[in-house]
């Protein structure tokens, strides 16, 4: 082995990057970004005190329980009749539904169940807010316990919560990343000055990008589908329709930044690059790994911006939920979604110039 | 915007950051006639092919292409433009990648077509491989193939033979007359003195103005020379 041969291909190898400023900037900005963004998620995240309704009209214990239940700090306390709490909580305005059964002393819990983590905190933080206000009150023996599950149930894993939005991840991912690499391939081989001296017009340039990489993220999803349901036996409630379009529009914004993205890199490394950066503030900040309510004050404006944000509320809605695509919040996630795709679309229409050089 | 040219250039100026790549470029192409755009590399060649292409818009001066704007030309599916290098998508095949270009420039009967010009280019028998598996010389002249299918009245082609062999340069430009005898007007760039006597017209080109114009035989003549290439020297240092 020769050392000034070695030293030579590390010596190219540097040389290089010397001029590549924008590969030098991502190699340190994504790791400080990435950084930020875990001490800010893990380190300012809150634990939220989980929103009880009681249901007056089925409470049958006495008044001083009601009150001194609703004031515990464990649980944030409300009052309402059954009906109306059952319907704050399938509307996801509450996390739990309470109500007492005197004679047969049992407490009855009705969890929202969708997130399975969050499940056991609210069930422990419920009781435990309940057992405090009665031996407040001199009462040592608390009532029989039934935990019931609105969404999910005792044989609802992580895997049922975690599943539609590796669904909506893995579609942004690689849509993203085959969108980014294939346009600017087409910059780079001269395809795309060719296709410029044609009739072909931008916007139908990215139609069709949109059209070619929506068919394989709708085949992509069959498989992650089929895969998850069959092997894995995910739960799953609501209608393939209804998911496919979810995953559509997410893709629209998904193929859009892919091609934005290729025109601010000049190969297939700085491209390759942007991922941390496009990517990982989605894996933190949109519900994936922390729930969004949960994020520190300052980063849910940023959740917000995020269109897996949206994809994943859609799809835990729709696939744990079983909400259809008339629901106000999936109709209102979809709107959102594609307003991003189109906004996206425009900018990647304006990013391919027809001038080459 | 009329003109009796198949192309018009007077006065066009284009800079890339410091560098002026055209200064003020005059050249006329008369519809029908093979033009030679003929100077060595970074003269402009290629910057005043794209202008026409409707690829690069020139900060001066007038173009016209085909009676009107070079974009106009280019919409109307008029200039077929073949860049510099054989610009394929590689894990296509031969004839899936000129059955796209035909439809991007909504080609009628288009297997006919593309049959035809695959015959043109002599390469009818490799209409089903995988373009990554051909020769460069196949490739140049797949590209070839791709610019003629949708039977363009202006041929833009920017260094057509380089990496082409001797006995297929010569198949080229047999292909290049016909199509020219067949009404098509061509601009021809090249480096290749040798090629030049081929064109029916020669523009020499250097630092992004045109030094000369004329048929090989006249260019040689002016500059008092025994060939071409030394009537380009001279005529440079006349400059």
């Amino acid at each position: 082995m020769d050392p000034h041969r070695v030293r030579a291909v590390a010596k190219r190898i540097v040389l290089g990057f010397r001029r590549d400023h924008r590969s030098l900037g991502l190699l340190f900005a994504a790791p400080i970004l990435v950084l930020s963004l875990v001490g800010a998620v893990w380190g300012g995240a809150t634990e939220r005190v989980p929103i009880v309704v009681l249901a007056t009209d089925r409470f049958s214990g006495p008044p001083a329980v009601i009150d001194r239940f609703l004031a515990a700090d464990a649980i944030q306390g409300r009052r309402a009749t059954f009906d109306e709490g059952t319907r704050q909580l399938r509307d996801g305005e509450a996390d739990a539904l309470v109500w007492l059964d005197s004679p047969s002393a049992t407490l009855h819990i009705v969890i929202e169940g969708s997130d399975p983590l969050a499940s056991g905190t609210i069930g422990g933080a419920i009781q435990r807010a309940f057992t405090n206000g009665l031996a407040a009150l001199g009462q040592l023996s608390g009532p029989k316990v039934v935990i019931e599950q609105l969404y999910g149930g005792s044989d609802y894993s992580l895997l049922d919560y975690l599943a539609p939005v590796l669904i909506a991840f893995f579609a942004f991912f690689f849509i993203f990343l085959l969108s980014a690499v294939s346009f600017l391939r087409e910059r780079t081989t001269g395809t795309l000055e060719r296709l410029m001296a044609t009739p072909l017009r931008r916007g139908e340039l990215v139609l069709g990008y949109l059209a070619g990489f929506s068919f394989f993220a709708l085949l992509q999803a069959i498989v992650i589908l089929l895969f998850t349901v069959f092997v894995l036996q995910v739960h799953y409630r609501g209608s393939l329709a209804t998911i496919f379009i979810v995953e559509g529009v997410l893709v629209v914004g998904a193929v859009s930044l892919g091609l934005l993205v290729s025109a601010a890199a000049r190969n297939e490394l700085q491209a390759v690059q942007f991922v941390p950066i496009v990517l990982l503030p989605q894996v933190f900040l949109s519900g994936l790994l922390i729930p969004v309510d949960q994020l520190p004050d300052y980063l849910r404006p940023v959740a917000a911006m995020l269109p897996l944000t949206y994809a994943n509320e859609a799809l835990r809605a729709v696939m744990i939920r079983g909400y259809e695509l008339a629901d106000p919040l999936v109709l209102r996630d979809i709107g959102i979604l594609l307003a991003f795709g189109l906004v996206m679309a425009a900018g990647a229409v304006a990013s391919i110039r027809r001038e080459v050089a | 915007m009329t003109t009796d040219f198949a192309v018009d250039a007077q006065g066009l100026r284009k800079k890339f950051g410091a560098i002026e790549a055209l200064r003020g470029l005059d050249l006329r192409i008369r519809p029908g006639e093979i033009y030679g755009l003929l100077g060595p590399n970074g003269s402009g060649k290629t910057t005043f092919i794209r202008c026409v292409a409707g690829l690069l818009r020139p900060e001066a001066g007038t173009l016209t292409v085909l009676g009107g704007a070079p974009r106009a030309a280019v919409s109307a599916g008029r200039v077929g433009y073949m860049t510099q290098a054989p610009a394929l998508y590689g894990e296509l095949s031969v004839y899936e990648n000129l059955r796209f270009f035909a439809a991007l420039q909504s080609v009628p009967h288009r297997d006919d077509r593309i049959e035809e010009a695959l015959r043109t280019v002599d390469l009818l028998d490799r209409r089903h491989s995988v373009v990554n598996t051909l020769s460069g010389g196949m490739r140049t002249r797949v590209s070839l193939a791709a610019t003629l299918l949708h039977r363009p009245s202006l041929l833009l082609l920017d260094e057509p033979t380089v990496g082409v062999d001797p006995l297929l340069r010569q198949e080229f430009w047999s292909h290049f007359r016909k199509l020219a005898s067949s009404g098509i007007t061509m601009l021809v760039s090249s480096h290749v003195m040798d090629e030049a006597s081929r064109c029916d017209r020669l523009g020499l080109i250097r630092g992004g103005v045109v030094l000369a114009e004329g048929s090989a035989s006249e260019l040689v003549s002016r500059a008092g020379t025994r060939d071409l290439e030394s009537a380009f020297l001279a005529l440079a240092e006349a400059r």
